[in-house]
């Protein structure tokens, strides 16, 4: 029987792969919960209020993103946009070209996997180093990242081992202070010789703008220390108004993503480095990239827009703790990559029109969302796109008998009547379409179909009324 | 049609349609501040022991924070002209420089810069390039000792941020650079410090 590609991966997922990112999932989603409840008497309303300064902003993005592009530009930045991947891509590609680089050092960056920049980046000539620990080892292994905020969630201390020794960074050595120690050694070569840093950003506030960045490692603040040239790579639904906005969203993205009440290193940054100062970037530039975020935010989708990337949706999803995150084939996996990713996919929406159905709808993923998405709606609502769009859907069985059979009365009530032969037949043994796996593990209860109706007639009668239509 | 009238015209063009539009929420003062922040006391020692919470090693004098250097393996010291007070004690320990540069990055083990100020309900530490111009000497050595005013530590994350010093480079630093990307397990030092310290004067 066809199966749903998510199924036939889990399927195949390596069980020792599968109880590392449960163990983990679980862990962070306890510590989450843990430090919300110490911290805050009561953390719904808090995520709910974040909810509300995420979804007025995208409800008034041209005025916020106007803002932004005037704050940065006012404190000495360059403003770019890009309109699809390429753009983006090309923007940074020109603008490193044009200052004659071909060294740069980056730090973690949804928005970069997403346009594919390190590809395009290497195409060109240019040779760009991820700086993030997880996403280094990623780079190496010519890999895909599987978590948005952990990215080798998926690979053992064995497996990073053997890559470090492959790429000669020393014998296979596998303990996790010295694989730590040696990326320390080889990135401080790469920053020293990088002449570009690139960053994407958390947040950009619109009245300042200055570019928000959390990292645990300290890597996005390594590439903004000896460079000469930063170029920040931003979704345009980043933008929030204010700092004080940033009050309750640090507060809630620190403890929901990895449980901590604060990342290490939050930066804030508006413009190159000062007249006088000895150390920073001479060049800021700020590239806001669309790719198909303007028709998100025109879908009835557009809550997504208000992700802030805790990445807490996939720690608490039954379905992501099973298959890990290269079973949702995108580079946004879990439950916000179900919805994002078919959506950010423009007309190769129908290849990954199959995500949103790899829920239980169970809506774990909206309640511990910091910033309160409707994720279990937003799914069924791109489930009825996929109908509407006649997607084929493998593994799930046609409806069409049922529908015969729930719109003619007749054949219904008939339907009813010879069900109880179903009590007869050896199920078991029978070759049951679709069902036949189910069958085996469990027994159906005694049909008792039809009874409704003649309930039904007879509750009338007793209360006086019309039995009236009963079809 | 420019990218930029491009992308203006697609988000106007998906929000015209909306019958309305979501109000910018007030925030009430405190809002997010942590529930015990109120009755925490005194916001020195709640910086002190929120910092320490965070993996942030405090002093409460200079001499406890030679006394622990002492004893650190430590080749070569970093202390900026505007900490200079600092230098006569810590020379007696090992060699100290005033000067901070790419080449001698392997050789400068700890640094000292000052910070701009603190935040106690984080136990977190702000720098920014007027406080800590050499941004490398905050972040390249194992060691950074970040010299904190205690008149200079906000209250709150929120206070802060309603604070923010007209600087384009502003690091909060919440304890050492760490990482759990290796099978969750957690090691201190990935690319900044192994070990932050705080000198509160």
């Amino acid at each position: 029987m066809a199966k749903q590609l998510i199924d036939t991966y889990v399927r195949d997922l390596d069980p020792s792969v599968q109880a590392a990112v449960h163990r983990s999932t679980a862990s962070t989603t306890d510590k989450r919960h843990v430090l919300l409840g110490a911290d805050f008497a009561d953390a719904d309303s808090l995520r709910k209020l974040a909810g509300a300064i995420r979804e007025h902003t995208i409800e008034h993005l041209d005025t916020y993103l106007a803002q932004a592009e005037e704050s940065l530009t006012r404190c000495g930045a360059k403003v770019h946009y890009a309109v699809t991947e390429e753009d983006a891509c090309r923007a940074v590609s020109d603008i490193l070209k044009a200052n004659g680089i071909t060294k740069v050092v980056k730090s973690k960056s949804m928005v970069s996997e997403e346009v594919h920049l390190n590809d395009h980046l290497a195409a060109e000539g240019i040779e760009s180093i991820e700086s993030d620990l997880g996403e280094y080892i990623v780079q190496i292994d010519g890999d895909h990242p599987s978590h948005i905020v952990r990215p080798i969630i998926h690979k053992t201390r064995g497996d990073i081992a053997r890559s470090f020794e492959r790429e000669g960074l020393g014998d296979y050595n596998d303990d996790p202070e010295t694989i730590t120690r040696r990326a320390r050694k080889f990135m401080r070569g790469k920053y020293l010789a990088a002449e570009a840093g690139i960053t994407g950003a958390n947040f950009v506030t619109a009245d300042t703008g200055r570019l928000v960045l959390v990292t645990n490692e300290g890597n996005s603040r390594f590439c903004l220390a000896p460079t000469r040239i930063h170029i920040a790579l931003i979704g345009i639904e980043k933008v929030v108004p204010s700092e004080a906005d940033l009050a309750v969203l640090l507060n809630l993205l620190g403890r929901s993503a990895t449980g901590q009440q604060l990342t290490v290193y939050t930066e804030f940054i508006n413009g190159p480095r000062r007249k006088g100062q000895p150390s920073g970037p001479e060049e800021m530039h700020v590239i806001f990239v669309d790719n198909r975020r303007t028709e998100v935010l025109a879908s009835d989708c557009k809550e997504i827009l208000r992700c802030i990337r805790c990445g807490a949706c996939l720690n608490v999803c039954p379905v992501y703790r099973q298959g890990s995150g290269h079973a949702y084939r995108s580079v946004y996996p879990g439950p916000v990559g179900a919805v994002l990713s078919p959506l950010l996919a423009g007309d190769k929406f129908k290849e990954l029109a199959d995500l949103p159905k790899a829920s239980s709808l169970c809506g774990a993923c909206n309640e511990v969302c910091p910033v309160d998405i409707p994720i279990p709606d937003l799914l069924l609502r791109l489930r009825h796109r996929a109908h509407e769009e006649h997607v084929p859907s493998p593994g799930t069985p046609p409806m069409e008998g049922f529908a015969l059979l729930g719109s003619h009365p007749l054949i219904w009530r008939t339907a009813m009547t010879f069900g109880a032969a179903k009590d007869y037949l050896p199920l078991d043994k029978m070759p049951v379409p679709y069902l036949g796996p189910w069958l085996k593990t469990r027994t159906l209860p005694k049909w008792r179909g039809g009874k409704f109706r003649s309930w039904m007639k007879s509750r009338k009668v007793r209360e006086g009324r019309q039995g009236g239509d009963d079809q | 049609m420019s990218a930029r009238e491009k992308i203006f015209a697609d988000i106007k063009a998906a929000l015209d349609p909306l019958p309305e539009r979501v109000p910018r929420p007030t925030l009430p003062r405190g809002v997010a501040d942590a529930q015990w922040l109120a009755g925490a006391g005194e916001s020195t020692d709640l910086f002190s022991q929120r910092a320490t919470a965070a993996g942030t090693v405090c002093f409460s004098s200079a001499t406890d924070c030679l006394k622990w250097l002492s004893e650190q393996q430590v080749r070569k010291i970093y202390i900026p002209d505007e900490l200079s007070d600092l230098a006569p004690s810590f020379s007696q320990i090992t060699e100290v420089t005033n000067l901070y540069s790419r080449d001698q990055v392997d050789q400068i083990d700890a640094a000292f810069t000052s910070a701009a100020g603190g935040i106690a309900e984080s136990g977190t530490i702000i720098l920014t390039d007027e406080s800590t111009p050499d941004r490398l000497a905050a972040l390249a050595p194992w060691i950074h000792i970040a010299v904190l005013r205690m008149d200079r530590i906000h209250r709150s994350i929120e206070d802060a941020l309603a604070t923010m010093p007209d600087d384009p480079n502003i690091i909060w630093v919440t304890g050492p650079s760490k990482t759990a990307d290796v099978e969750g397990i957690l090691i201190q030092g990935v690319h900044g410090p192994g070990i932050q310290g705080c000198l509160l004067v």
